[in-house]
């Protein structure tokens, strides 16, 4: 494990969360997944959000990535509120600003893994040569340049995951997102993949949320959110940024 | 995105191959069904236009079935007149003048009401010597001498060298009756117009009804498609010469043909419409099935920043590469179908004809695009939907998708 390696350059908080709020509605009943939840990430911050299954982690991961809107409450992205802008404009920033890491990866099958990573860059109408070297780049840091080539069906879980990082990096994002992301590996894999996040916060001052309820994910967290029933019941700061 | 829609489309090869096959399937019989059409219409343009030229000059009465009398008749003056205007027009070949009347024709104790059509023999535009299939044809000179077609001559047991008398009445409404020698049997792809149609010199025509004018000019262009503005520009030059005569083209003058036109193109239509529905409704479940299995793959690429519009071009482009490539195969598979067909030449007695052509396939780029274009916007068409439907659900619960 990589200690005393967190981003010790702090800036401005890219993604707050004020009083978020979900509904769900289940047949007649009308369930409360989050409940006022209070949230902020500052820049090179390495959180991880804990719980249970059911706690309400992956509605908060949905809300701040703004691929679901908060019943009450407000997502602020570097301090601007989120809430009334058109679903056109929150695609942008989820493009530009945010990067996606999964539980099961989502990889598209049918592209090589260079093309996966390519694909945010499409998005972002980035000029092909740029593309080509930024995802070269990008694969390498995650070390597998090798295997650019390869179909998602021909790579590892940690391979995959691998992947997916490159893709949620390859836009240089403001932030990433990463959904349970050693769920689906074994833990020596999962271990590779959180020392990867770990020293990408480290070295590139990524900002890095990642919500888990595998314990053995916690010791990588800079801070570390505890959410049971919808609410944050607990914040724990680990490890303490260097002085600049 | 096209190569991403185009990759997509190797996901279930054994899906893809049977939508694919299926709109193939649709172009290649549409394309077998436009090219029969086509052929016959071709078959039955050429006939026409063999029995009435490219276009006719004649009376607005005449020519519409209102004539009392024979003031339609165009005295010699005017057909001149006629004549040198129509010639000035590009494309005219050359032009003859007919007379037709209507008699009785009796040979031994059978008598039969036919049309006899008075042309100048060897006109070089139009005297259906090209018909003949027994004895020989009319001959400038000729004057007493008939062409009877071929179901008449077997009704009436006429032979070249037999005679028979024609009764008609004169423009000043006497009886006249006049000798025919029997000198060629032709033949017509019409049963009706070997039945009730004689052709006889123009001079006997004229001496028959007693008059020395006729009832139309014929025009010959050099090619059919110049026939719709010769029309326009020579009736342009009748009415400023003061002449009032009308021009008609060859579609216009054979109800026969206008019919069938409309039949076949109703046909073809229908044809179309069924293929249409058919890969439309098909080829809209299999799409369907196959969006609705990437509904997670939806939510990430929606996640990722994709936009509504952009995924919805996502997948109507994979209806689009779908048509195109079921459209290619069933252009190729019509194409040797075709090729096949005309090789082959299965012998066909078209309705309304007394001969039997070879059952042939005109593959003109019409013929081609047309069942091609129809494919590939049906297959993309019924992309939208399922296209739509995709850009609806939301994200969260699209990532949920199993």
């Amino acid at each position: 494990m990589r200690q005393g390696s967190f981003c010790y350059v702090k800036g401005a908080p890219v993604l707050e969360g004020r009083a978020l709020t979900k509904f769900y509605t289940l047949g007649k009943e009308r369930v409360r997944a989050l409940d006022r939840v209070d949230f902020t990430a500052v820049q090179g911050d390495f959180t991880v959000v804990n719980g249970p299954s059911g706690s309400g982690k992956s509605t908060l991961l949905n809300l701040l990535a703004l691929i679901d809107r908060p019943s009450e409450g407000e997502v602020l992205f570097d301090g601007q509120p989120t809430g009334s802008l058109p679903e056109r404009a929150l695609a942008a920033l989820r493009r530009e600003k945010i990067g996606l890491v999964f539980q099961t990866f989502n990889l598209i099958p049918v592209l090589s893994a260079a093309e996966n990573v390519e694909y945010p860059l499409l998005l972002t109408r980035t000029p092909r040569a740029e593309r080509r070297e930024r995802v070269r780049e990008v694969l390498a840091e995650v070390g597998l340049a090798d295997l650019a080539r390869r179909r998602p069906d021909e790579l590892s879980g940690g391979q995959r995951q691998r992947v997916a990082v490159a893709r949620a990096l390859v836009t240089q994002p403001r932030i990433v997102l990463a959904d349970e992301p050693t769920a689906n590996l074994d833990s020596a894999t999962g271990t590779q993949i959180m020392e990867l996040l770990r020293g990408l916060n480290g070295e590139h001052c990524v900002t890095f949320v990642v919500v888990t309820h595998d314990p053995a994910v916690i010791p990588y967290a800079e801070r570390v959110l505890t959410i049971r029933d919808g609410r944050i019941v607990g914040e724990e700061r680990r490890g303490e940024p260097r002085p600049a | 995105m096209a190569s991403l829609a185009l990759r997509n489309l190797s996901r279930n090869r054994r899906r893809t191959l049977l939508s694919a096959g299926i709109v193939a399937l649709g172009c290649a019989l549409s394309l077998v069904v436009l090219g029969f059409v086509e052929r016959s219409r071709a078959l039955i343009q050429e006939s026409t236009v063999q029995q009435f030229g490219n276009l006719q000059i004649a009376d607005p009465n005449l020519l519409d079935g209102r004539a009392e009398g024979f003031a339609y008749l165009i005295d010699p003056v005017r057909r001149v007149q006629v004549e040198e205007l129509v010639r000035a027009e590009r494309g005219v070949v050359g032009t003859t003048a007919q007379l037709s009347l209507s008699g009785l024709l009796a040979v031994r104790r059978t008598t039969a009401v036919v049309r006899a059509v008075g042309v100048v023999p060897e006109n070089g535009v139009l005297d259906y010597n090209d018909l003949v299939v027994e004895g020989r044809g009319l001959r400038p000179g000729d004057v007493g001498a008939v062409l009877v077609g071929r179901t008449l001559a077997e009704e009436l047991g006429l032979r070249p060298g037999d005679f028979l008398n024609l009764t008609a009445t004169t423009v000043a409404g006497a009886f006249n009756v006049s000798p025919l020698e029997v000198v060629g049997i032709f033949r017509f792809s019409s049963a009706e117009v070997e039945r009730a149609q004689v052709f006889v010199p123009l001079a006997f025509a004229q001496l028959l009804l007693a008059t020395d004018g006729v009832d139309r000019v014929v025009v010959r262009l050099d090619r059919l498609g110049r026939t719709w503005a010769a029309a326009r520009a020579i009736g342009a030059r009748l009415r400023a010469a003061g002449l009032a005569l009308e021009v008609r083209t060859w579609d216009v003058l054979s109800p026969f043909y206008r019919g069938l036109s409309a039949f076949f193109d109703l046909l073809f239509g229908f044809l179309v419409a069924a293929v249409f529905v058919l890969v439309f409704f098909v080829v809209l479940q299999i799409l369907t099935l196959s969006f609705l299995e990437r509904t997670r793959e939806v939510g990430t690429i929606r996640a990722l920043g994709t936009r509504r519009d952009e995924v919805f071009r996502l997948f109507v482009a994979e209806g689009l590469w779908l048509g195109l490539l079921g459209g290619g195969v069933g252009v190729l598979a019509g194409l040797g179908l075709s090729l096949l067909f005309n090789g082959v030449g299965i012998p066909w007695q078209p309705p309304g004809t007394v001969e039997a052509v070879a059952l042939g396939v005109d593959l003109t780029p019409a013929v081609v695009g047309i069942p091609w274009t129809v494919s590939v916007l049906s297959t993309a068409l019924s992309a939208v939907l399922p296209a739509y439907q995709a850009t609806r659900v939301s994200v969260a619960d699209a990532l949920r998708a199993v």
